[in-house]
């Protein structure tokens, strides 16, 4: 194991649909399946996905309701996740901060 | 090396500006400002006739040279004021949560309707106390009429609209929030010292429900493309 950051980070938040999720996810305290599809851009086959992966990873709860006689989905942060979220973006910005500034020995 | 293997849509740089813009786009969705501000210049406004026509109460008296001094204030001034205040929260809390329902997001709302109700019982207390405990010369005119502003109903809308800012992340309401609390707290009088007793209280009340009303307004506008239908 070497210093440089990229060995900070964690495959399954090191995606851009599922590093989304989590941010929306951590920003909005609860999102509804409906959001995250439309916000993120994805088909609902896709996003549920993505959406096993981080739940399977312990990084998200999912939980299922009704508003009124609609059927919801909402997502939410584990606190895993959001650790998993602050640690993935502290990485992105130390390796940033490698890449521009290669002499800057990693924190 | 391991930075190159680093897919070109997993970029750091694009993770983190995308990152950015997400948060960007929830907040923007979450935010519904104008409506706690339309609320409080309602409330304000209708506390004009309220506090008019309920009759007044004479309060303690001191002495001072050539008679005495004595403090009026209405009937309904510490009843009017800590109901509408807490009614008001709970309707923002119920708008916040059924919007962001709607909307499919979480709702922030908590914290502000808290410490609404909070400060606005806090201010009522000291209010009341200090009615019968003055600490100063009692004038509304004038920098001795601090104090009494300080715990004013007005004090306690801005007070907990800074935590709706806070909340909201939301970086031009503190603007508006500096200059209501400015004509709240700083006397601004043009003259009506002078006008009949009854109505003395209605020109800054005036006052404090316009700004809130034009900044409701003015947030409404600014927010309004984004107020569209759940799908």
């Amino acid at each position: 194991m070497t210093g440089h950051p990229a060995n900070g980070l964690d495959d399954i938040v090191h995606q851009r649909v599922r590093l989304g999720i989590l941010t929306v996810a951590h920003e909005a305290r609860r999102a509804d399946f409906g959001y995250l599809r439309d916000t993120l851009e994805l088909t609902a086959g896709n996003l549920s996905q993505h959406l096993s992966v981080l739940e399977n990873a312990g990084l998200i709860a999912i939980e299922k309701g009704y508003a009124g006689k609609r059927a919801r989905t909402w997502i939410s942060l584990t606190k895993a996740g959001h650790t998993a979220l602050s640690e993935e973006i502290a990485n992105l910005k130390l390796l940033i901060r490698h890449i521009e500034h290669p002499k800057t020995p990693p924190d | 090396m391991t930075s190159d293997s680093i897919q070109s849509g997993d970029d750091p740089h694009r993770l983190l500006l995308s990152a950015r813009e997400l948060t960007r786009r929830v907040r923007r969705t979450q935010r519904a400002t104008w409506f706690p501000l339309l609320v409080f210049a309602a409330v304000t406004f209708a506390s004009i006739p309220v506090l008019r026509y309920t009759g007044n109460h004479l309060g303690p008296c001191r002495a001072v040279p050539g008679g005495r001094i004595c403090k009026v204030y209405s009937n309904a001034q510490f009843v009017y004021w800590p109901i509408a205040l807490v009614l008001a929260y709970v309707a923002i809390a119920t708008f916040y949560v059924r919007r962001s329902r709607a909307r499919g997001v979480g709702t922030r709302v908590r914290p502000y309707a808290i410490a609404g109700i909070i400060v606005a019982a806090a201010l009522t207390g000291v209010s009341l106390w200090e009615l019968h405990n003055p600490l100063v010369d009692q004038t509304s005119v004038g920098l001795n009429g601090l104090p009494h502003r300080l715990v004013s109903p007005g004090a306690a809308i801005g007070l907990a609209l800074l935590v709706l800012a806070w909340a909201e992340r939301n970086r031009a309401l503190p603007l508006l929030i500096l200059g209501y609390l400015a004509v709240v707290l700083v006397p601004i009088t043009f003259g009506w010292v002078n006008a009949s007793p009854p109505w003395l209280f209605v020109p800054p009340l005036v006052i404090d429900g316009s700004v809130l009303l034009l900044g409701g307004i003015g947030f409404a506008l600014a927010q309004r493309p984004l107020r569209t239908p759940a799908p």
